[in-house]
């Protein structure tokens, strides 16, 4: 039989789509978690803040959802979600590269926002007055994991139109 | 609206009056207490210390008996504190409480007693415990563990660290020569041996010996009974201490209605405690004192009505001097009050700033409208927050201020939500494809950001540059309301120029309108001209950032370092890009979560919509609350970073009247 190349293009796509699932989970699952323990131990000395705490514990959260958003937006794209799955092999790399951003950068902003976070929460701890300024901080590592957000969406969306 | 006017103000009276005006004033609840740090001779300061101490040993009293209540009772339910806030009690019952307050305390105490001797009898229970099983090993003998000898005979009872048998003993003693003895082991386990020996007295110190040499230890304070009645001693000492504690639990229980004269009387101690302090604070002479604040400029001319006519004191009103430290509060109305929390929450206006809240009042909830997105999510946002205020009246105006924001922030919501067709994701069209089997869709008002990303981008990036020049503008209005044209001119207008022609400019490339899509292009001609003013901006901000600096070198270099600002514009409209992501991610996820919803349904039927309906709701709950708070926090950030840097820095601090400051009760005038 003879190998068609193009019948790889469907698996290449998919790689990408559960890249960006995986590693961006991965990262906020890391980092939820890293947080989390900041949380409970100032909750031990002050349970009155744990409104407060929980939000920043989940603010490096956001990065999971993210990779499931250009996972989930993938799939639809390339007919695995409602839809039968036709891409080329070119499409497929095109895809698999537009998942990396928020692959890569959804595992590393989400630790590094975690770290921030933690700060943060320590922040709170001494200092409830100052929650405003305490959430900035994280929300500061987030823009990037948004602005890689964007960058694969609009790239995912826009494959499906090229003509390869 | 605006920074509430404050006055100054000095009220001189009779020290006779004095706690009668505090506690007037306490509870008006309008000024900031800021004695002068400057002495005389005549006037001196009064120590309260003590008294403040004695106060705050009250409340912690009182509340631990509240906590020891809690945790033998179960605590009255109710709405959680946060929504019903404290509760009104008029002046008459309030001096109830005052009067009642030395006997609620004694109460208090005997609570405090009781929980003490709860735990030393736990602690009791412990003990008895451990010497109990330490006596388990030696239940099987007969004798007092005392016993150490008879007239003719020796008797060792003790223990080996390691498990030993009779014959090994046996062995030993027979080694060291010793005639005769009998043997007894009353248990043995990996740990230790117990024994019971018995051997003639010629041959103790022998065999002693010996059986020390093996590692034999007499048990440390043996009882003069026989471990068998000691035991049993000991169980009935556990059952005293056990009834001892269910006595003291259920007198505890007695306390129950007294939870709240706890709770008020601890505010009572509160607000006195204050009072106290502020008395500490009083320039005092043998017979008047003095005591300057900061009051609302509204309220000083009642307020000195007031003490003038009631208690004689004199009232002097004056401006703040120049380098008062003028506490700050801010006054608005309904639509741009909500939002007062979050600039509080990065600073107040300094002195001379405006207060930011109506002009970014709107851009925050459509900001927030924008990043949810969604008019299912916006319309559970309207309703929960209309039920919460409606109902809960008696709530903090903090409190009520918050719900009002996120009221409006769910009106937003569902406008934004029905320009771009989603209600729940695309739930309509799910139900009616897997209930129904029809299609069916909400068209969207505007356009459907999936579709069309690149457009959803555009708009978000021309908002961002909208609240962005706003923000801008509202540093024009601050530099010429303190008549500083020049800065006015170098810092806005300039930057105007240059990043208002940069954007025209690029709005006449063949480029930028086909990489999105633009319906128009601006002629060639309107770019150029764009471009040159940007350039004769650019060239006037390097001429003019560096503006404090002497040096000509320096001058340079910090102008140059200035016109780089325009990478932090770049950024900063760059930033807005997350209104299109965060407005996608609800609607996508909520689309997941009906896909799953509609493929756990299958083929529908009653299973079906239950199943349908648990995916749906724990989905959309879910869905809901993670992308509520990402828009919450994002908003917070555009407005702190982006807006609030062109013109705003903050730094006054905040009003905080003379008040009870206590946590159940709110004292209201008499009627």
């Amino acid at each position: 039989m003879e190998f068609d190349i193009n019948s790889l293009g469907t698996g290449l796509a998919l790689l990408g789509a559960v890249l960006a699932a995986l590693m961006a989970g991965i990262g906020s699952a890391l980092g939820v978690g890293l947080a989390g323990q900041a949380a409970a131990g100032v909750v031990t000395e002050d349970p009155t803040l744990f409104g407060k705490v929980l939000v920043l514990q989940l603010l490096p959260g956001t990065q999971g959802i993210y990779g499931l958003l250009i996972g989930f937006i993938t799939l639809t794209q390339i007919g695995i979600l409602g839809g039968s799955p036709d891409v080329s092999f070119a499409k497929g790399l095109l895809y698999l590269f537009a998942c990396l951003p928020m692959a890569f950068v959804g595992l590393i902003s989400a630790k590094w926002q975690a770290k921030a976070s933690v700060s943060s929460i320590s922040m709170v701890a001494k200092r409830p007055d100052q929650f405003g300024k305490a959430m900035i901080f994280p929300a500061m590592v987030e823009t990037y994991a948004v602005l890689a957000l964007l960058i694969s969406i609009l790239s995912v969306t826009s494959i499906g139109g090229l003509n390869v | 609206m605006a920074v509430v006017v404050m006055k100054r103000m000095g009220i001189y009276a009779l020290k006779a009056d004095r706690k009668k005006i505090l506690e007037r004033l306490q509870m008006e609840n309008v000024i900031e207490v800021q004695t002068e740090k400057d002495s005389s001779e005549v006037f001196s300061k009064t120590d309260t210390s003590s008294a403040v101490q004695t106060f705050d040993r009250n409340i912690k009293l009182l509340d631990n008996a509240v906590e020891i209540l809690d945790e033998y009772v179960e605590s009255p339910k109710g709405l959680p504190a946060m929504f019903a806030g404290r509760k009104p009690i008029s002046g008459s019952d309030f001096n109830k409480i005052e009067q009642r307050s030395q006997e609620v305390v004694k109460l208090a105490s005997q609570l405090n007693k009781l929980q003490k001797e709860i735990l030393e009898n736990q602690s009791e229970l412990l003990r008895l415990e451990g010497q109990i099983d330490s006596l388990l090993p030696w239940v099987n003998l007969d004798v007092s563990m005392r016993v150490s000898k008879t007239k003719s005979t020796k008797v060792f009872i003790g223990t080996f660290p390691n498990q030993i048998s009779e014959l090994e003993i046996k062995e030993l003693l027979a080694h060291a020569d010793v005639n005769g003895s009998e043997l007894e082991i009353i248990s043995e386990d990996e740990q230790q041996t117990c024994v019971f020996i018995v051997c003639s007295m010629e041959d103790g110190d022998r065999a002693e010996q010996a059986l020390r040499a093996a590692g034999f230890a007499y048990p440390p304070s043996p009882s003069k009974i026989p471990p068998k009645q000691r035991l049993k001693e000991l169980e009935q000492q556990m059952q005293v201490c056990r009834e001892n504690i269910s006595a003291a639990e259920s007198e505890i229980k007695t306390f129950a209605q007294n939870r709240t004269d706890f709770l008020y009387t601890s505010d009572y101690f509160t607000a006195r405690a204050e009072k106290y302090k502020v008395l500490g604070e009083l320039w005092q002479s043998p017979h008047v004192f003095s005591l300057t604040g900061f009051v609302p400029e509204k309220k000083a001319q009642s307020l000195k009505n007031l003490l003038e006519n009631k208690f004689g004191a004199f009232v002097e009103i004056s401006d703040p001097l120049e380098t008062d430290d003028v506490p700050v509060k801010l006054k608005n109305n309904l639509y741009s009050e909500p939002v007062e929390g979050v600039i509080a929450g990065y600073s107040l206006p300094q002195k001379g700033e405006i207060d930011p809240s109506s002009i970014m009042a709107i851009f925050y909830y459509v900001l927030f409208g924008m990043m949810l997105s969604d008019a299912g999510y916006g319309l559970i946002m309207v309703i929960a927050c209309s039920i919460i205020l409606a109902k809960c009246k008696n709530m903090e105006e903090s409190m009520k201020g918050t719900f009002r924001m996120f009221l409006y922030c769910g009106i937003t919501t569902v406008f934004w939500g029905a320009m771009f067709g989603s209600f729940f994701g695309d739930a309509v069209t799910v139900i009616a494809k897997t209930f129904f089997n029809r299609d069916m869709a909400i068209p969207a008002l505007w356009f459907s950001p999936l579709d069309d990303p690149m457009r959803l981008l555009v708009f978000s990036l021309a908002f961002g540059v909208v609240h962005i020049f706003t923000g801008l503008a509202a540093g024009l209005y601050q530099f010429l309301k303190s008549k500083s044209y020049k800065d006015a001119l170098y810092d806005v207008v300039f930057w105007y120029l240059l990043v208002g022609g940069l954007i025209v400019a690029l709005l006449s490339t063949q480029m930028f309108a086909e990489m999105v899509n633009l319906s128009f292009i601006l002629p060639q001609a309107v770019g150029n001209v764009a471009l040159i003013i940007a350039g004769i901006a650019a060239i006037a901000i390097v001429a003019t950032s560096g503006r404090e600096s002497r040096s000509p070198y320096k001058r340079l270099l910090k102008g140059i370092y200035g016109l780089y600002n325009i990478s932090g514009y770049l950024s900063d409209i760059l930033s807005y890009s997350r209104l299109l992501a965060l407005g996608l991610a609800t609607g996508v996820i909520a689309t997941v979560f009906n896909q799953m919803a509609a493929m756990v349904a299958g083929d529908g039927g009653v299973v079906g919509v239950i199943l349908f309906s648990l995916v749906f709701i724990v989905g959309h709950v879910i869905n809901l609350a993670i992308n509520a708070l990402g828009a919450y926090v994002h908003t917070n950030r555009l407005q702190y970073v982006e807006f609030f840097g062109k013109f705003y820095e903050g730094g006054g601090k905040p009003f905080k009247p003379f008040a009870g400051n206590t946590k159940y009760i709110k004292v209201t005038e008499e009627k």
